[in-house]
């Protein structure tokens, strides 16, 4: 099997990994271990793949085993999901699971908000507890700029139904007691904000689709595609060739290399964050915490564990999945400023995956000009895996349907040709 | 577990609190030593069925032996130092770990509990069962102190990195003292020496050199490696090292590491494994040769040269040794005279060992009272750190165990990794210094 030992290897205080030297000017390089891309063949499954299928949906991350299940429902199941890896081996498998609906603009708010509705239900639809815990999420801003979109953002949500507030720097603390709220100048809280747990979500899906007859292809690399008269016919797999009338392209991260196997160019470019957990301890905090001028955030899972993960600013583009000593340091330093009691608590591990980042921090959907019958899914800049329930079901009901959706045309790939962006700023991690 | 009464002076005799009680202890010594000796062999409670738990490893690699100490919660106490009035708590457990409510939660679902699936959308069920989930789990308290800021780590270059104190690392250590490399060996232990210290003693083993052999300050010893990471300087080695005023990180460059860091002892898989009184076999050897600290009667199992080598260990210090089980095949010549052919090893006990059985060689079960049983089993390769410097880990099924795939001069997939000793496979202690030497040499001759 493809495994991967983690650092720390030995369980190690915050307050040591601190002492790492970090030098800021410099971008981060490296990582162990590095290589992104060590499936062995002998994982290949050896039954046959269908030599057609209706829809083929490359990614088996969150977004397409999403999107495969709700077509089922839609009653379409002549669906094939192709995955590379294992099930959660790219972002869905590697994010910190915070889920909310504080974003900087009405398109995000309102999928947010279905998202987080459609989880409270999953449980009982796919069988599978995906512990979502409504927490809340408590932004804090460091500087003016950052203080007046929280202000703004405020408006907008509760416009929408969220019930999001400013609060004073006491009622943080309340909220989380031992904050120091060090240099911050406001907060936003929305206490219907939570963490869930990814993997589940993942599983229950790819369960779901099976019971429906969908098939979920893992270990199985694209490696090309056959098209005539502007139209996707065949996608070429390590496995042998699917002819189909629909793809859709849900790869994350992986999305600009497969597109460019087709000879599209997508403007995704892929971008390492890294990430972390410690030891388990018993609740002491509620809301995910994230310091939105730094990308600094950290919440307590469900076994008690601290996890978090903060931005580089210098992080290159690429496609990394290593662990760098330097995340650590950073992460550790920012989350010991904001709360000084877990010095002693001790990492059991870090890992890395990758954001998908678009130039406007917006996903990617719909028709890829030139080629009607390549649906866009990718794009989703760290927050895909929130999204994904709302945004599967609005997809599958466009396909379903074929009535027309302005999501779909909003967050077109044509959008970056005709200039007209609107971008989403509430970025973390 | 008890002291031997021909135990020899190791420490200051003192008293550490365990969740209020007066417990004597030896100073310096593992406290989780100290707490066996007296008799009080249960630390901990498993996290999810609150099954009593007893230090398994005493090598920092299960979870078995994890106390809050002085208010810090998950401390290793096998590899804590005992302290005149240390505060010792056992976790997760209402309201004591003797007598735990929720030890009910291994009664009620004999077959496991799938937390996955349980009340999964089964309205109001599901939201008590994530509240009551969210306060059984989780381990430690948060402390209620910030921490004080420890020294600012040190950044150390070196030709050669060298993990692990152990046969084959010190043998290496020897050949770059010998040949004037610069090198810096870095062991996880207090000691050096690794099984040639605390293993079974095994005919033909070297000696372990005195630290004194090697240049000064180049073995650093309570100094575990974290990662194999690189940066914009090149590839370095993590580690956290226990200087006397408390821990330091250091960063080390290096042209090559030689990585010997040996392996986890494994557990077999068998009936009631889990129960107090079940202990690794290095565990066993560990407590009795460095602290005098042993079993009444102990069952042992499991296969390979270290099993047997521990029986007759446990025989010359007095402890009765009721049966070694080999699960593999006839005991070679020279075991010890209670070893048999077996299979299907069981423990029996309500909070603790009482007996041990197993299907002997033709059939039929064969039970036998003892107070510890030992599994001793080869060591599972630590891969971890070459698996991060870029080295190929294969399943080796002939052996059934990962191992890092070298070549006989310890090179591997790394240009600048090397592996010696059990990381490559195990062996004996003897052949590990022959490997740790052999990798040294080439290594040397690739330097410019």
């Amino acid at each position: 099997m493809p495994f991967t030992p983690r650092p720390p290897l030995y369980p190690t205080e915050l307050r040591l990994l601190a002492t790492a030297p970090v030098d800021e000017s410099q971008p981060p390089v490296g990582g162990v271990p590095q290589e992104v891309d060590a499936f062995p063949a002998a994982l290949r499954p050896e039954a046959p793949l269908p030599a057609k299928a209706k829809v083929v949906i490359i990614g088996g991350g969150i977004m397409g085993l999403a999107l495969a299940y709700n077509l089922a429902r839609e009653g379409e199941t002549d669906v094939v999901v192709l995955e590379r890896g294992y099930l959660c081996a790219g972002a869905s498998g590697r994010n910190g699971g915070g889920v909310r609906m504080q974003w900087g603009t009405p398109a995000l708010v309102e999928l947010a908000k279905r998202s987080i509705d459609l989880m409270k239900g999953f449980a009982g639809e796919l069988g599978i507890n995906v512990w979502l815990r409504q927490g809340g999420y408590l932004f804090l801003a460091k500087t003016k700029a950052v203080a007046q979109r929280l202000d703004r953002n405020v408006a907008l949500h509760n416009k929408f139904g969220v019930p999001t507030r400013i609060v004073s720097p006491d009622e943080a603390r309340d909220i989380v007691p031992g904050l120091t709220m060090k240099d911050c100048l406001a907060a936003s809280y929305n206490p219907e904000d939570g963490v869930i747990f990814p993997w589940p979500f993942l599983w229950g899906y790819a369960q779901g689709c099976k019971k429906k007859g969908v098939r979920v292809e893992t270990y199985t690399d694209v490696t090309g595609f056959e098209t005539s008269n502007g139209q996707v016919r065949k996608v070429k797999t390590t496995r042998g060739d699917i002819a189909c009338d629909t793809v859709v392209l849900a790869a994350g991260a992986w999305s600009p290399e497969v597109a460019k196997l087709v000879g599209v160019q997508l403007p995704n470019e892929p971008h390492r964050h890294e990430i972390l957990s410690t030891e388990p301890l018993k609740p002491f905090l509620q809301p995910l915490v994230s310091v939105l001028d730094t990308g600094l955030y950290f919440s307590q899972s469900m076994r008690g564990e601290i996890v978090g993960g903060m931005g580089d600013p210098k992080e290159p583009a690429g496609l990394n999945m290593g662990s760098t000593l330097r995340f650590v340091s950073r992460f550790a330093r920012a989350l010991m400023e904001q709360l000084p009691q877990v010095g002693h608590v001790k990492v059991l591990r870090q890992w890395a995956g990758c954001y998908d980042v678009t130039p406007d921090n917006n996903p990617i959907l719909g028709r890829t000009p030139g080629l009607d019958n390549l649906l866009q899914m990718s794009g989703f800049v760290g927050h895909g895996f929130m999204m994904a329930p709302a945004v599967a079901e609005r997809m599958a009901k466009w396909m379903a349907s074929g009535q027309s959706d302005e999501l779909f045309t909003r967050f077109n790939l044509r959008r970056f040709a005709e200039g007209t962006l609107e971008r989403e700023d509430m970025i973390i991690g | 577990m008890r002291r031997l009464p021909d135990a020899s002076p190791r420490g200051r005799a003192i008293t550490v609190d365990l969740e209020g009680e007066s417990i004597p202890a030896i100073e310096g010594e593992p406290v989780a030593c100290s707490l066996i000796a007296a008799d009080e062999q249960m630390l901990a409670r498993s996290v999810k069925y609150h099954r009593p738990r007893s230090p398994y490893c005493f090598a920092a690699a299960c979870s078995h032996c994890l106390m809050r100490v002085d208010g810090q919660p998950n401390v290793y106490t096998c590899r804590t130092p005992a302290r005149e009035g240390m505060r010792l708590e056992r976790q997760n457990a209402y309201p004591s770990a003797k007598v735990d409510v929720f030890e009910t939660i291994d009664w009620f679902f004999p077959k496991g509990l799938d937390h996955h699936e349980m009340f999964a959308g089964v309205p109001v069920a599901e939201q008590v069962m994530a509240k009551v989930a969210r306060q059984l789990a989780g381990l430690g308290l948060l402390p209620k102190e910030a921490a004080p800021t420890p020294p600012p780590a040190r950044t150390l270059r070196t030709r050669v990195a060298v993990v692990g104190g152990g046969a084959a690392g010190l043998a290496a250590a020897r050949v770059l003292t010998e040949r004037g490399v610069p090198f810096l060996l870095f062991e996880r232990d207090g000691h050096l020496g690794g099984r040639l210290a605390h293993g079974a003693p095994e005919a033909g083993a070297p000696e372990v050199p005195e630290a004194t052999a090697f240049p000064k300050g180049s073995v650093y010893t309570r100094a575990p490696v974290l990662g194999l990471y690189d940066d914009e300087g090149g590839r370095y080695l993590a580690v956290g090292v226990w200087e006397p005023e408390g821990p330091r990180l250091l960063k080390v460059y290096a042209e090559r590491f030689l990585l010997a860091p040996g392996g986890h002892p494994p557990m077999l898989p068998f009936e009631n494994n889990d129960l107090p009184g079940v202990y690794s076999g290095r565990a066993a050897s560990l407590l009795l040769r460095r602290y005098d600290v042993a079993p009444e009667v102990a069952a042992l199992v499991g296969w390979g040269p270290e099993l047997h080598a521990l029986a007759n260990l446990m025989q010359e210090r007095g402890v009765k040794v009721a049966v070694v089980v080999d699960l593999k095949g006839a005991p070679p010549s020279g075991a010890h005279p209670a070893a048999v052919q077996g299979s299907e090893p069981k423990a029996h006990g309500l909070r603790g060992v009482g007996a041990f059985s197993y299907t002997a060689q033709g059939g039929g079960r064969k039970k036998v009272s003892c107070d510890a049983v030992l599994v001793s089993v080869p060591v599972s390769p630590s891969f971890e750190l070459a698996r991060q410097g870029g080295a190929k880990v294969t399943f080796d099924a002939g052996r059934g165990l990962f191992v890092v795939e070298a070549d006989a001069d310890g090179r591997t997939q790394a240009t600048d990794v090397y592996a010696a000793g059990d990381l490559t496979g195990g062996g004996t202690a003897k052949e590990a210094g022959a490997a740790g030497r052999r990798v040294a040499e080439a290594l040397v001759g690739g330097l410019s």
